[in-house]
């Protein structure tokens, strides 16, 4: 039971840097009607950026918070002078999305170096509930992934600007009549998701070391948890983050270890096939070309 | 110099039956706007001179390096043919074209380690199987569009390398296969660098005339149909279900034969090889070469592997020029490179108007 909890946290944990990545991809894919491949590379960004400061003697929290603002610049950055030109054709921008993450990838080998980068655990407690060892830091990661998730439900769900931001998705010509700034909402969610992104790197960089090649790898478990929940949807991308930790917790607990990236790559083929709107309902992606 | 391209503004219509409508606009779509290619002595002239230097390349005494990367230029080209037939003419982009390649250069390899067939024998197999796994890859064209593709495709990219790696002796694992030398042909030994050179080269003119033909042919215009307009040509009684499929057999034989000419040019094939970054450079050069052209992937293939030589890159500088060229093409020119230099040669001669369509790079707008 002790050892089953302990896994629990780890696994949730290692689910909440996933979660954080999916519920960007599935604003941006869902809501602003752009497929960002570099997505992953921001993550990894957020990661090297924190990595650097708290190297520089900053304060991990202090550096989590100038990261996720330095991918949200970031974000800005690649939404005005890139994805802007491609909003109507949204596979131009997937194509484009594909030459910035190899840019940025190779941009940061360039700045830094191809080899890992770890921190040391900011934190550095353990603290013993009820006779169960918890790693401090994985509890924190967990925490704050749940109070991101509880912001973005509500804000997507309930808020005055969700609600304009879903209009827009369903019927753009019909909102933009309604006086919503349809363009400036497409800019603003894609700061917030790749906003998330930084957040997820530093998270990330908190629990393991990372390298340059980090985001490529994740981006794919982006997609999947995105996907299996549905575009767009928010408790969707929670729900698969969730299922896709227990599936790699689970294959690697039970022996087949060097297939674990193989299983969320056939379940997300599975899903495009056989339901692509997602598990959980969402929108089809830009146009549902 | 160009492939015909197709008119996309469907003009005025008649006063007629939704059907004759129907059939007009497609009429418009598909036509062969004949303002549009260049003349015919033009081209022929481009051919003759493209060839002939092709040919001669072996003797301008470039040397041994030169030569190498030549050979690796043509066979990505061939490969790039099939990916700028399913991309160009009927619209659909995969960036995990790699793995397809990799299909056939696996396949041939494990029919040499183990049945012992050599290249010509394990050929048409290995491009067979390319095919048939195109078409069995594209299967999810037939429900879901664009981008959901796009991922479909990107994912059998990964799931194959990680196949191939858990694949044991069979697949010989991270470290690959090895093949011999390509069986030599009466008084002709394929060792030698320049022959294998002509090898490549021979295939790349079978590439280059089978796409010219399918460019030209009733084939090719359905195809574009389907393109601009998928509704529309089911609509008219077109199979599109059928045409896609065999679309991305077709591509999957250029695939195969690309595969299987690498495998024997490299003696040596590993997982990496046909992985989620080559193929993401195939999709880089399809886009920047231009994929409604007849001589675009080639452009873009000499492009994206010599232009690192020229500018004396090394490999992490020239990976961030390719992505900055890519993004400069997709924004500045979504025609590709082709049509950059078709439009100059146009201003120059005052010949005729090129019509860079805005969806040069985009075939589901």
């Amino acid at each position: 039971m002790d050892i089953f909890v302990q896994q629990l946290v780890n696994s949730l944990s290692v689910a909440s840097v996933t979660i954080l990545i999916g519920i960007g991809i599935t604003l941006i894919f869902g809501l602003a009607g752009i497929v960002n491949f570099a997505h992953g590379e921001f993550l990894m960004i957020g990661g090297m950026a924190t990595w650097f400061m708290v190297g520089a003697g900053m304060n991990f929290f202090v550096a989590l918070v100038f990261a996720g603002l330095l991918v949200g610049a970031l974000g800005f950055a690649a939404e005005r002078c890139l994805f802007r030109f491609t909003l109507n054709r949204p596979m131009n921008g997937f194509i484009m999305s594909i030459g910035l993450s190899v840019i940025l990838q190779h941009a940061v080998i360039r700045v830094f170096n191809e080899f890992q980068k770890s921190i040391t655990d900011p934190v550095g407690l353990v603290w013993t509930i009820g006779g169960v060892d918890i790693i401090a830091m994985r509890a924190i990661v967990v925490a704050i992934t749940a109070v991101i998730v509880a912001i973005t439900y509500f804000g997507i769900s309930r808020s005055r600007y969700g609600m304009a931001l879903r209009a827009s998705v369903s019927d753009r010509d019909t909102a933009e009549l309604m006086g919503i700034p349809v363009r400036r909402y497409v800019t603003g969610v894609f700061i917030y998701g790749s906003l998330l992104a930084g957040i997820g790197g530093a998270l990330m960089i908190s629990l393991f070391p990372i390298t340059p090649f980090t985001g490529s790898v994740i981006i794919i478990r982006g997609f999947a948890v995105s996907l299996i929940g549905g575009l767009g949807n928010v408790g969707g991308a929670v729900v698969g983050g969730l299922v896709l930790g227990l599936v790699d917790g689970l294959s690697a607990g039970y022996g087949y270890p060097e297939w674990t990236d193989a299983y969320s790559l056939v379940v997300m083929i599975l899903i495009l096939v056989l339901r692509p709107q997602g598990l959980l309902g969402g929108t089809l992606g830009p146009k549902a070309s | 110099m160009a492939m015909p391209a197709t008119d996309n503004s469907a003009g005025k219509m008649g006063a007629a039956t939704e059907g004759a409508r129907a059939r007009d606009r497609l009429a418009l779509l598909t036509a062969d706007n004949a303002a549009v290619p260049l003349p015919a002595s033009v081209q022929a002239t481009a051919a003759i001179l493209l060839a002939a230097l092709l040919i001669a390349l072996p003797w301008l005494g470039l040397g041994y390096r030169f030569l190498s990367i030549a050979i690796t230029t043509i066979y990505t080209a061939i490969g790039l043919y099939g990916l700028g037939l399913q991309f160009g003419q009927a619209g659909i982009m995969s960036v995990g074209h790699a793995a397809l390649m990799g299909v056939g250069a696996y396949a041939s390899a494990i029919l040499s380690v183990q049945l012992g067939l050599g290249f010509w024998t394990s050929l048409p197999f290995a491009m067979a199987l390319s095919a048939i796994v195109g078409g069995v890859i594209g299967l999810p064209t037939l429900r879901v569009g664009g981008q959901h593709y796009i991922i479909i495709t990107f994912c059998f990219c990964a799931l194959f390398v990680i196949v191939l790696t858990n694949g044991g002796t069979f697949t010989g694992s991270a470290t690959g296969l090895d093949v011999g030398s390509v069986t030599p042909l009466p008084g002709v030994n394929f060792d030698k660098l320049s022959n294998n050179y002509y090898l490549v080269l021979a295939a790349l003119f079978l590439a280059l005339a089978a796409t010219y033909l399918i460019g030209i042919s009733r084939y090719g215009r359905t195809l574009r149909a389907i393109r601009e307009n998928e509704q529309l040509a089911r609509s008219v009684g077109i199979n599109v279900d059928l045409h896609k499929l065999g679309v991305l057999m077709v591509s999957g034989l250029f695939a195969g034969l690309a595969g299987v000419l690498q495998l024997y040019y490299l003696r040596h094939i590993s997982p990496t090889l046909f992985g989620a970054f080559p193929s993401l450079y195939l999709a880089l050069m399809v886009m920047l070469g231009g994929a409604r052209y007849l001589y675009g992937p080639l452009i873009g293939a000499v492009v994206v592997n010599f232009l690192p030589e020229v500018l004396n890159l090394d490999p992490v500088d020239s990976r961030i020029a390719y992505g900055v060229c890519l993004l400069l093409v997709i924004l500045l020119l979504p025609g590709g490179v082709s049509a950059g230099i078709k439009n100059i040669y146009c201003a120059l001669t005052g010949g005729p108007e090129t019509q860079t369509q805005g969806g040069g790079s985009d075939g589901r707008a």
